[in-house]
């Protein structure tokens, strides 16, 4: 395991991805709220490219103590990314796939030195 | 039928006959022992085809055999295989994705959506009076107003930032009030959506 150039952070804006191959490896990094994500690009479902999907908060649903619904609502304490293929969902903070906690797609560390962002792999 | 006579002379050229195969038999295990091995076979042919890699077990053998000083310098050949870093493997980018454009927030944006949030809490509390009805008008006429201006001014955007932000029913009720609330029918705003295209 060798840390490979990914990019200048100063270039690496919140919001943004980039997809790297690493030898035989594709690896999505997702740069969310200031801190670096990184996982394998090969769904866990049919080997879809799983980073390059749409970004998006997790969907709740609130509800009064009588369990009376209010009404769905975005939870701005979660991201997810979702496979573009056939939609497997993944929580960008830990890599597992939300409807099947089990199911966890392989991370890498990320390391900032200076302006130039590295991930392990 | 032969002789008896012949039969013993067979019979003692028979016998020096058996014990040959014994005799060779050892043979064989004595070049067995001296054979090299296939796997010896493959590595010296290996070693004939790439020559004899520095730094290598064979490499020090050979160079025992000649001399002292070529035994130092193939020592010397092993030494720094250690320091030689492995090679990376290449990188390569396939491609970068941007993320949403920021959209500059305004202080009076900051406020609504600070006030939105407040409402949505009061609401989920089940504190239905704590918009007041004077309250209620003032900000329903100011959002009608200046969505409509922005619309005139070619500002359009979805009025509801998702399916899921308000019901079907809830839109109902408050469409039907504002259309009652300027004594229009859901027959006119029919023919003004055809008339303009809206």
């Amino acid at each position: 395991m060798a840390e490979q150039f990914v990019a200048k952070a100063s270039e690496f804006q919140n919001g943004d991805r980039q997809i790297i191959r690493v030898g035989e490896d594709e690896i999505g990094i997702f740069k969310h709220e200031g801190k670096y994500y990184a996982y394998s690009n090969f769904c866990l479902h049919q080997g879809g490219p799983a980073c390059e999907g749409l970004t998006i908060a997790g969907v709740k649903e609130k509800l009064r103590d009588d369990k009376t619904s209010v009404g769905l609502y975005f939870d701005e304490n979660s991201m997810h990314f979702v496979c573009p293929w056939h939609g497997y969902e993944y929580d960008m903070f830990s890599g597992e796939q939300v409807a099947d906690r089990r199911l966890k797609l392989k991370k890498y560390n990320v390391v900032q030195k200076g302006d130039e962002v590295y991930v392990v792999a | 039928m032969s002789s008896p006579k012949t039969q013993t002379s067979k019979s003692a050229t028979a016998r020096p006959a058996l014990k040959k195969p014994a005799a060779a038999k050892s043979a064989r295990k004595a070049e067995a022992a001296v054979e090299p091995t296939r796997a010896e076979k493959a590595a010296f042919l290996k070693a004939m085809v790439q020559g004899i890699k520095p730094g290598s077990k064979a490499a020090e053998k050979s160079a025992a055999r000649k001399g002292p000083e070529a035994a130092k310098s193939a020592k010397a050949a092993k030494a720094p295989k250690a320091e030689t870093p492995a090679a990376a493997p290449k990188v390569e980018v396939l491609r970068r994705i941007s993320g949403a454009a920021s959209i500059p927030v305004t202080p009076e944006s900051e406020r609504a959506l600070a006030l939105a949030k407040e409402l949505e809490a009061t609401l989920a509390d089940g504190k239905l009076d704590a918009l007041q009805p004077h309250a209620m008008q003032a900000l329903m006429a100011a959002l009608c107003k200046i969505y409509s201006a922005q619309d005139e001014a070619d500002m359009r955007y979805p009025v509801l930032s998702g399916r899921g932000a308000v019901t079907g029913t809830d839109v109902m009720i408050v469409c039907g009030a504002l259309l009652r609330a300027v004594d229009l029918q859901v027959f006119e705003l029919g023919m003004w959506q055809s008339w303009s295209g809206r």
